[in-house]
């Protein structure tokens, strides 16, 4: 807007943040893009496995097609291909500029890294397709994929780690990077210990299903988690140009995920053969979560206030703020499947699938989105095409998961209830599956409502990254009356 | 510098914690986890508990085809949902049996690499499908065409566990008896592959509500012990 009356000291901020956009931009870009192709897989697959769940005939008997196969496809997908992956590229980006360092060396290991991830994400998601899936939640993908994806995670988390030590101002409380820092501990603690209990001991039983369970819970706790908040820390007050509003409450809000978290996930096998202090302990922290996600949400909260005409306007926190505001809600409903007594009617029900879709999507997602409309016309030097394709991106993509998780939940409820019903005590599972089927349509038109939204979100984000968007100085906002409430840091 | 030494103290510290007592010592203490004997004269039964192991190579079969994500195999107990009563589900077929099936436990999954607990419970719970599984040719036509017996059905077909071949002389003995409109052609015959029997067989083994040894329970439910003999 003003470089022009910008003083010296403002335009040297801006050369030096040139310089740590340009330093990190290949392996960024990559992982978006690459990132944002396999969330059109796992969505374009969300839509079939959906189908296949109330219509089996559906494109015939082929082996690959089942719903047994296809339905952990599309979370590995989901999770592994999109998730991870963007979330390591919006970590680096977030953690060069938060430590204000370029990436100096190592560029050429991100890039390698970056292509085995994507490599090894491929052969595993084909191995579950082919038939060589572990059933195992989350961890699908046959043995040999696991390593490679480990260590190309730790390439990424690496310098990163280094950059923050390299930095450290022990006077400032840095919530971003704190979050940013901690899912690069995380991710390999919780990765390694749950492959290497599932695939390298010799066998755990049912104590192995209980860690699965551990393993799902922790990775959206600690890693999902932390990097979508890490970026909506940085992001809202950025955009909406005011501090955060309390440093206690965030802090908080950190450490006590850090301490609860790592607790949850055994509940998932409530009643089951797990010693039952393991999923009594898991439903206590779960539904303590409640806390630190309340007080984050409360803080957002505070830190929006006064500006919420922005979030109409600024792509990035239209998208940061309804992820964020998707945190409490997958709070709410992690709450509500962990406690003893929502949570057994809702045991091994739909409004599992609902939880998993309201925490990657609704909430991780969302949030990485708007980072990501945040992110590339940095790197890439030019600006978003055309606000009819965020605006386009934003509704199908809020439609589409409210849709999903609203669904999944009641489909959750009627399912639980009707596996406790005393007077289907002798039936077979024809009213059950008759009764779930509505929700599992409705669930299939929101994939493809989502799906619709994924294809115009990958080419868009391709021109960018080809260098065709727009050449302007001006950011391309959603609404332009409000232009000029945007505070300048906003543009920078 | 310190301070940052302080965070990263407090994040092992924060994790370790959760990770060393629910994850390293439950899984270090379940290597010491054996069989039991039960007690003659308590349990009023001789052998070891849990008796049968389960069918590996099905395990497997089970396992590529993603059956976890629709069926369960745990019964819980009746504090917490109705499992335990419905019908079938556990070793009497009868109709109201006096005491509910029970809930597992920790052995009942003893030699399994991965107990298959389950994701969602779109049909039957199978913990104990041995007992109520019918002949062996009705599971291979309800994996080969769920359709023909349940028109409501939404499990997949899994046509290509089984194979459509030229049948010659006498039709085998394994061969489908399958309804006119999935028939094949005159002269061929639909048998199982080895996995399929494989799966069966594990099908089969489904049986984890034998007593536990010095429990109530047991007693009354001594005629499982029988049926384990034969």
């Amino acid at each position: 807007m003003q470089t022009s009356s910008a003083s010296p000291d403002t335009q040297a901020d801006n050369l030096r943040r040139a310089a740590i956009d340009k330093s990190v931009k290949g392996p960024v870009l990559f992982l978006f893009l690459n990132g944002a192709f396999w969330l059109m897989a796992s969505t374009v697959l969300g839509v079939l496995a959906a189908i296949k769940q109330f219509a089996p005939d559906f494109m015939g008997a082929c082996s690959v097609l089942q719903y047994g196969r296809l339905q952990p496809t599309h979370i590995n997908a989901l999770v592994y291909g999109w998730g991870v992956q963007a979330g390591l590229g919006v970590m680096l980006w977030l953690m060069a500029r938060r430590s204000g360092q370029e990436l100096r060396t190592g560029k050429s290991v991100l890039y390698v890294a970056a292509i085995f991830w994507n490599i090894a994400v491929t052969l595993g998601l084909l191995g579950i397709l082919l038939g060589r899936s572990t059933s195992m939640q989350w961890l699908e993908m046959p043995a040999y994929v696991w390593p490679i994806l480990l260590v190309s995670f730790l390439a990424f988390a690496w310098p990163m780690v280094f950059m923050f030590g390299r930095t450290f101002r022990p006077e400032g409380f840095m919530v971003s990077s704190w979050y940013i820092l901690a899912a690069c501990f995380w991710f390999p603690w919780i990765y390694i210990t749950a492959n290497v209990a599932l695939h390298c001991l010799p066998g755990l039983g049912a104590l192995g299903a209980g860690i699965n369970a551990w393993y799902v819970h922790t990775i959206i706790l600690l890693f999902f988690t932390p990097v979508a908040l890490g970026a909506a820390y940085y992001f809202i007050p950025k955009i909406t140009g005011q501090p955060i509003a309390s440093s206690q409450l965030s802090q908080i809000g950190f450490w006590l995920l850090a301490t609860l978290g790592g607790w949850t996930g055994m509940q998932h096998y409530m009643g089951g053969p797990l010693p039952a202090w393991m999923p009594a302990i898991g439903a206590a922290s779960a539904v303590l979560l409640l806390i630190p996600v309340g007080v984050v949400g409360l803080n957002h909260h505070l830190t929006t206030l006064g500006k919420h005409n922005l979030v109409a306007s600024s792509p990035t926190l239209r998208f940061v703020f309804f992820g964020a505001l998707f945190y409490p809600v997958s709070g709410v409903i992690l709450a509500l499947i962990s406690n003893f007594s929502t949570g057994a009617t809702l045991q091994f029900t739909q409004a599992w699938y609902g939880f998993q879709v309201v925490a990657v999507y609704g909430f991780f997602s969302m949030t990485v989105f708007g980072a990501i409309y945040y992110i590339v016309p940095r790197l890439t030097g030019c600006e978003w095409l055309s606000v009819r394709l965020i605006r386009n991106h934003f509704w199908f993509s809020v439609y589409g998961i409210g849709t999903i998780v609203v669904t999944s939940l009641v489909a959750g409820a009627q399912q639980g209830g009707d596996l406790n019903s005393p007077e289907m005590w002798d039936q077979d599972f024809m009213q059950l599956a008759l009764n779930l089927r509505p929700y599992i349509i409705a669930r299939a038109i929101a994939w493809t409502l989502i799906t619709w939204s994924n294809v115009w979100f990958l080419i868009h984000l391709m021109l960018m990254v080809a260098g065709l968007g727009r050449r302007s100085s001006a950011p391309t906002l959603l609404e332009h009356d409000h232009e000029e409430v945007l505070p300048h840091a906003a543009h920078a | 510098m310190s301070q940052f030494r302080t965070f990263i103290l407090a994040l092992i510290a924060s994790f370790g914690l959760p990770w060393l007592f629910l994850i390293v010592a439950p899984a270090i203490k379940y290597q010491a986890l054996t069989q039991v004997a039960y007690d003659k004269d308590r349990d009023g039964m001789e052998g070891l508990y849990p008796p049968a192991p389960i069918n590996r190579q099905g395990q497997l079969v089970y396992a590529r085809e993603g059956c976890v994500q629709c069926h369960t195999q745990m019964i819980r107990p009746s504090q917490l949902a109705l499992d335990g009563w419905r019908k079938g589900w556990g070793q009497d077929q009868e109709g109201r049996p006096t005491a509910p099936v029970r809930s597992n436990t920790l052995r009942d999954y003893l030699g399994e690499p991965f107990a298959f607990l389950g994701v969602q419970r779109n049909g039957p719970d199978l913990a104990n499908y041995g007992w109520r599984a019918p002949e062996r040719s009705v599971i291979h036509q309800m994996l080969y065409a769920p359709r023909s017996l349940h028109d409501w059905s939404n499990m997949p077909a899994f046509e290509h566990l089984y194979t459509e071949r030229l049948a010659q002389g006498q039709a085998s003995s394994v061969a489908l008896k399958l309804p006119k409109k999935l028939a094949p052609k005159e002269g061929y015959e639909v048998v199982p592959t080895a996995e399929a029997e494989a799966l069966v067989d594990y099908l089969l083994s489904l049986k984890k509500d034998y007593p536990v040894p010095g429990e109530s329970t047991a007693v009354a439910a001594a005629p499982a012990a029988e049926a384990v003999k034969k």
